[in-house]
């Protein structure tokens, strides 16, 4: 499993985004597919730092950011693992977090010159790629 | 954290080889736990810099420190802190792999023998050959072992991977790096001077770029790829007379535009989306890129 996460995590320098990040993010993504699951171990740091060809500091920062945002926790001596998808934040904060991400989403397509129908038809479209996904690791 | 001092503080060094001055006027600091890049063509300066802080060179003006402390006056305390690969690595000939590195562990205090056999196995050497019948690569690969293994706080590492088949070179840096920051998890300090820069694109954190003696820019490696960008847009027609200041360099090509920004490149995107495009992309630089466009800009000024 863990050699699984080492092979579907990628590290894109032209993204500009900062490499934890990149990281964190895909860590995310691979629970919201199901791809990763609660209970499941992460590779541990140094291997996965090698796989990535990234300093292991790199990969420390992001795993501090997993833990910290409550995705990952790590047993001392074990490493680290998926925790449930349990969010200690009530929901108006939650609410209010998805809130400011979803107004970045508008005004890039704004930009891009999307009309509310069509991007509230790309939202329904990704939802349902991610549920087809799911439904592969089920 | 205030109290632990830098691994290396250089303030306005300056050193000649009679009239022809290698390094001029160059400033870094390098904070403990950092895999900092000194990254420059050859000649810039690099290892007239790492020769000084390892008192080889004696500084014409200003100063070097290590671990706050200057190498010219407490040049033992310093060494047993640090291990350093220069870029010529010299070994007595008739000694054996193994006999190389026992020798060279008895200089030390401290010797890493778990992590000497476990990089000796990674890298398929054999302990029983004589160094002098080794290539090239196998040479480097001892020396950056015999650096690992004392444990030690600093590891000054000078062009460690020129002159080495691409291949093979990108895969046991990245080993050696993971094995010695294994050995105390953020605190190990890696100072690496090199002009191939693709290949340590992800292991630097920090880095200087240097030119001609002097510091033509330094910033955080993740702050550099997000300043620097390179836009694309391919217009209906001729691209229309814009407005690009903010842009380091400027390229057309027919219908075609591409921009380099340091820093800004938001605003010229927003600039260019009013002109109607028919692409319109944009990336990060890579450090190699980031490394030219600085280097012209910088000749440019």
């Amino acid at each position: 499993m863990t050699v699984f996460v080492a092979m579907k995590l990628h590290i894109n320098f032209k993204s500009g985004m900062p490499v934890y990040l990149q990281i964190v993010d895909q860590v995310k993504s691979l629970a919201a597919s199901g791809a990763l699951r609660p209970g499941e171990a992460l590779p541990s740091i140094r291997p996965l730092a090698e796989a990535l060809r990234i300093n292991r500091n790199t990969v420390a920062k992001a795993y501090g950011e997993l833990e910290s945002n409550g995705v990952i926790e790590t047993i001392t001596g074990k490493g680290c693992f998926l925790k449930s998808n349990q969010s200690p934040l009530r929901k108006d904060v939650r609410r209010r977090l998805l809130a400011e991400t979803i107004d970045q989403l508008i005004v890039q397509s704004h930009h891009l010159q999307l009309s509310r129908a069509e991007l509230l038809d790309l939202v329904e479209e990704r939802l349902n790629a991610l549920d087809t996904k799911r439904k592969e690791f089920a | 954290m205030s109290s632990m001092p830098n691994a290396i503080d250089i303030e306005n060094l300056t050193y000649a080889y009679g009239k022809s001055e290698a390094v001029h006027g160059l400033n870094l600091t390098v904070r403990p736990g950092r895999c900092y890049g000194l990254l420059g063509r050859n000649g810039a300066g690099k290892t007239t810099t790492m020769k000084c802080l390892l008192n080889l060179l004696r500084p014409q003006s200003g100063s070097v420190r290590v671990f706050g402390m200057a190498p010219a006056k407490h040049e033992v305390a310093v060494k047993s802190r640090l291990a350093y690969v220069p870029d010529q690595i010299a070994f007595y000939p008739w000694m054996t792999v193994q006999e190389t590195l026992d020798y060279l562990a008895s200089f030390r205090k401290k010797w890493n023998r778990r992590a000497e056999v476990e990089l000796i196995e990674r890298f398929r050497l054999d302990p029983a050959k004589r160094v002098s019948a080794l290539s090239k690569g196998q040479r480097t690969q001892v020396a950056l072992i015999a650096a690992v293994c004392p444990d030690t706080e600093l590891l000054i590492l000078d062009e460690p991977t020129s002159g080495l088949d691409p291949i093979v070179r990108r895969e046991f840096i990245e080993t050696v790096i993971g094995a010695y920051q294994e050995g105390d998890p953020g605190n190990r300090t890696i100072f690496v001077s090199t002009h191939l820069i693709t290949e340590f694109e992800g292991l630097i954190d920090e880095f200087t770029l240097m030119d001609g003696g002097k510091n033509v820019l330094t910033l955080e490696a993740d702050q550099a790829r997000e300043r620097y960008r390179k836009i694309r847009a391919r217009f209906a027609g001729n691209p229309p007379g814009l407005d690009l200041s903010g842009a380091i360099q400027v390229r057309r090509d027919g219908r075609e535009l591409e921009l380099i920004a340091n820093g800004g490149s938001n605003e010229l995107m927003l600039r260019l989306q009013q002109y109607a495009p028919e692409a319109l992309s944009v990336e990060a630089l890579t450090l190699e890129e980031i490394f030219v466009a600085a280097l012209q800009s910088s000749e440019k000024a």
